[in-house]
């Protein structure tokens, strides 16, 4: 991938009982990355080294072919939205509003106003009357009002209804428009990739298992469906991920097309991003 | 830092009247014994207090992770708790002069403190006042950022001897050297207090500032 606006090489993160191990991605202008996986896989961790808010133990994180570090500048270029609100439950949006313009130079009042009117958010209510969805909207608004050119968020769509959910999402593809923007969304709510994002990448348990682009997986990923008879005449090195269920075998292959024609008395499905996930987390996988 | 320290003062503005009410009953109850010159100090102290408190804040919404995704450094974010102590402080001083110069006019209608804390002027009392409530209150910021509200909270109680402990040994080696300490060298050290209370600001912010580096967010 060229042009890319964030770039992960081999971050490495040791705690007691998980690693996070050679993670490596990068992420092209005017693009969004899907950053997938179970609970517990390592997709906050990953999101936290990026952002410097836990120390790495190996590997290099660049914006823009710069250290987050290096300059102040780079942190104006970002918006970030975690999963919950992080300001104290008797701010109001008016406050919120007040601290980040402080913060940042590059804030836009009018932006944040017109944001806050758009997803109907009431400037001078404490936020703890808000409900979930509200809260991540306001995080939202937030983050984009001070004109940034990356956008992470970190499971910020989790726990919102389809509804709310939905007019979230058309809000990232709208930043997405202008071709120097870029997202990248951590999600377990496969879903809500399938509809925004260009690149999906897949971690599980601390390491990377693939990045591709999501119309790959769509449309030449698939699943064979069949018999243990069938299931051993099948080429091992076409096997991504196998799982066995009561009454036969699912196997994921990279070209579904092929399979098709190979397998003749074989189902070939198409793979969603759930079937995918689940093949890889609860079946075999080649490391 | 002056969105951290803004955030701050509308986190605690909230639990701002409340305090306010608590520091008018003590007027009430310390006037009469302690003088403008006590309530200027108990003021400032439990002003100087509420630092804990933005921490406990801070801590309930998961602040500084969001904080550092702004275009601030961790430095910036100690700097900030360090303004907003000696904000709170002077707060409190401010408070306890007008309102215990106001209520002594009552008060000595009817009771009149000891006359060893009446000759302390209010100024030099609010002077005393704001170096110490900094000092206590300084102690607590490394507390909080090592150890969080809940430990720290009991940490900080009981770190409030140490300064105390400091000024005792202090005593002590002059007496040990033989200087004698009469009432001249006590009224110049009190006056020099901001010295000792600045350094010690600036000691414990370097404290902090290497404890909240190492810290993971």
């Amino acid at each position: 991938m060229t042009d890319a606006i964030l770039q992960i090489d081999h971050l490495s993160k040791q705690y007691p009982g998980f690693r996070l191990d050679d993670v490596s991605f990068s992420i092209p202008k005017g693009s969004i990355m899907g950053l997938i996986g179970e609970n517990g896989a390592g997709k906050s961790t990953t999101i936290k080294a990026i952002l410097d808010l836990i120390k790495k133990d190996g590997g290099h994180v660049s914006f823009w072919g710069q250290e987050l570090s290096s300059s102040k500048q780079i942190k104006e270029d970002i918006g970030v939205v975690f999963d919950g609100i992080n300001f104290y439950e008797t701010l109001t949006p008016a406050k919120i509003g007040k601290i980040s313009e402080s913060a940042y130079m590059q804030w836009n009042k009018k932006s944040y106003q017109d944001f806050l009117n758009r997803f109907q958010l009431p400037a001078n209510k404490e936020i703890k009357s808000f409900s979930k969805g509200m809260k991540t909207k306001l995080c939202i608004a937030a983050a984009l009002s001070h004109s940034p050119k990356l956008l992470i968020l970190d499971e910020a769509t989790s726990g919102l209804d389809p509804v709310m959910r939905d007019d979230i999402l058309d809000v990232f593809l709208e930043f997405v428009q202008d071709e120097s923007h870029s997202i990248l969304m951590s999600s377990h709510i496969s879903t809500d990739l399938e509809k925004v994002a260009d690149y999906i990448t897949f971690i599980h348990q601390g390491k990377v298992l693939f990045c591709k682009s999501k119309d790959e997986l769509k449309y030449r990923y698939g699943i064979i469906r069949c018999k243990t008879e069938l299931f051993h005449t099948i080429d091992q090195s076409e096997i991504l991920a196998c799982r066995k269920d009561d009454y036969q075998w699912n196997v994921l292959v990279a070209d579904k097309e092929y399979a098709k024609r190979k397998y003749r008395t074989a189902v070939v499905d198409d793979a969603t991003i759930d079937d995918i996930l689940l093949l890889y987390v609860k079946g075999d996988y080649k490391a | 830092m002056k969105s951290l320290i803004l955030k701050d003062f509308y986190n605690i503005s909230h639990n701002a009247k409340s305090m306010f009410l608590i520091l008018l009953v003590f007027a009430v109850a310390f006037l009469p014994t302690s003088g403008v010159q006590g309530y200027i100090f108990t003021c400032a102290i439990l002003c100087s207090m509420m630092i804990v408190t933005t921490f406990s804040f801070d801590e309930h919404s998961n602040w500084p992770l969001y904080a550092m995704v702004m275009p601030v450094s961790k430095k910036d974010i100690v700097a900030g708790k360090y303004f907003v102590l000696f904000a709170f402080s002077l707060i409190g001083i401010i408070f306890g002069l007008v309102v215990g110069t106001a209520g002594n006019v009552i008060a000595e209608s009817f009771s009149r403190p000891p006359e060893e804390i009446a000759s302390i002027s209010p100024l030099l009392s609010a002077l005393l006042a704001l170096s110490f409530s900094t000092v206590f209150g300084s102690i607590s910021i490394p507390l909080a950022i090592r150890f969080g509200t809940e430990k720290g909270r009991i940490l900080v109680l009981a770190s409030f001897f140490i300064p105390a402990g400091i000024c005792y040994a202090a005593y002590r080696l002059l007496t040990a050297l033989g200087i004698n300490i009469t009432e001249d060298f006590i009224t110049a050290l009190l006056y020099a207090s901001p010295i000792p209370a600045l350094l010690w600001n600036y000691i414990m912010y370097k404290l902090s500032c290497a404890l909240f580096l190492k810290k993971e967010l």
